[in-house]
């Protein structure tokens, strides 16, 4: 891989993992805020609290959703120490998903 | 626990301004101001503020990263890199939190923070750019343009290992503390691995989404998420980080790292207040 093609994947890479970060933020953001001040208009009502979980979830999710970007680029790229890498950041956010199915379990 | 009014809500909306316009101008998640806030001012739980916290921190990094994208201030190779021990530490100290007395670890944190501030007063000026275009930044490096210089700077990583050190504590303290981590990173990959501080900041704000991930989903596994605490608090920090990141790009590095210096000496006070109840 030349100095010039690495540097335009790299570029390519920021621009998705940008947009991903982005359309993450705002989707939790919107679903965080219209679930609070619903929530905070009629108390009774179990769908603000049901957008609020949406969106934390979708927060969790973003930051594991630009790890798997990474990693899918870095394969296309044939770049094998950063697709291992990233693979591995991926496995590791899958340990805590699971640590955290454990814990839920055990409450 | 406090109930959850509007007057609370609107008070860690508040609160989340605040901690987010600090935490985007000095390259922290934030979590910092929050957590003694959520905790030794409302009264939460420490496990509830770290977890509410966290969150906040994933919030912030997405943000300010997808503000800062395409400006090749973000260090991705290295984050990545550096992301494979900050999410290893994250997700031990995520399963460990509940296992340590959190008055040691509170003043285990005190004497780093203390540390790192006198390390940070003692480099204002150091620079650690290579000014030459042409110089070559190796594989882990980076080139970006310098508003302050007005040229585009050059800068290699020295001493690896002790970034990954430092990445892998920080991941470690994060998830048990419930900050972004930035607060060990930031200065040692400054004053010791050769990356500006700028550089430093924007590459940490980076990777604590991730290292935040790893110990916040634990969090979430044992309810200590509350929805509406965490939607007030991430919305806050949303608007603070956003202009934190306004009024970040014109503040100099050098005053940048005495404020920083200042925030550490006051955090690491509280933390010993707290840790020697």
């Amino acid at each position: 891989m030349t100095q010039g093609e690495r540097r335009a994947g790299a570029e390519r890479l920021e621009r998705i993992i940008g947009r991903v970060l982005r359309a993450g933020v705002t989707t939790s953001s919107v679903c965080l805020a219209v679930g609070l001040l619903w929530a905070m208009a009629a108390e009774t009502s179990s769908m603000p609290r049901l957008l609020m979980q949406t969106g934390i979830i979708v927060l969790l999710a973003t930051p594991v959703a630009r790890v798997v970007v990474s990693v899918a680029e870095y394969v296309v790229e044939r770049d094998w120490p950063f697709a291992t890498l990233t693979a591995i950041v991926l496995l590791e956010l899958l340990a805590s998903a699971v640590a955290a199915l454990l814990f839920n379990r055990r409450l | 626990m406090p109930a959850v009014t509007p007057a609370l809500a609107a008070i860690i909306f508040t609160a989340g301004a605040v901690s987010g316009t600090l935490g985007a101008l000095l390259g922290l998640g934030g979590g910092v101001f929050l957590v003694p806030f959520l905790n030794l001012v409302l009264g939460f739980p420490f496990g509830v503020a770290a977890a509410i916290s966290l969150t906040t921190v994933i919030a912030t990094s997405s943000t300010v990263s997808a503000g800062r994208a395409g400006r090749q201030l973000i260090n991705m190779r290295l984050g990545m890199l550096l992301e494979v021990a900050t999410a290893g530490g994250s997700f031990l100290g995520g399963i460990t939190a509940h296992l340590v007395a959190q008055s040691v670890l509170q003043r285990l944190f005190g004497i780093v923070a203390a540390v790192v501030a006198i390390i940070m007063l003692t480099r204002l000026r150091r620079r650690n750019v290579i000014l030459d275009p042409a110089a070559e930044p190796g594989v882990l490096g980076g080139r970006y343009y310098e508003d302050e210089s007005r040229t585009r700077v050059t800068y290699r990583v020295r001493r690896l290992p002790v970034a990954i050190g430092a990445s892998f504590l920080a991941g470690n303290v994060s998830s048990l503390l419930g900050i972004g981590g930035g607060i060990i990173k930031v200065p040692i990959l400054n004053a010791w691995c050769g990356i500006p501080l700028r550089a430093a900041a924007a590459t940490s704000a980076f990777m604590i989404g991730v290292t935040a991930t790893a110990g916040g989903v634990i969090y979430y596994g044992r309810g200590q998420i509350v929805p509406t605490l965490a939607a007030a608090a991430v919305l806050g920090v949303q608007i603070g980080s956003w202009g934190g990141m306004r009024f970040g790009a014109a503040a100099s590095a050098k005053w940048l790292k005495i404020l920083m210096a200042a925030v550490l000496f006051v955090v690491s006070a509280m933390m010993f207040a707290r840790g020697g109840r």
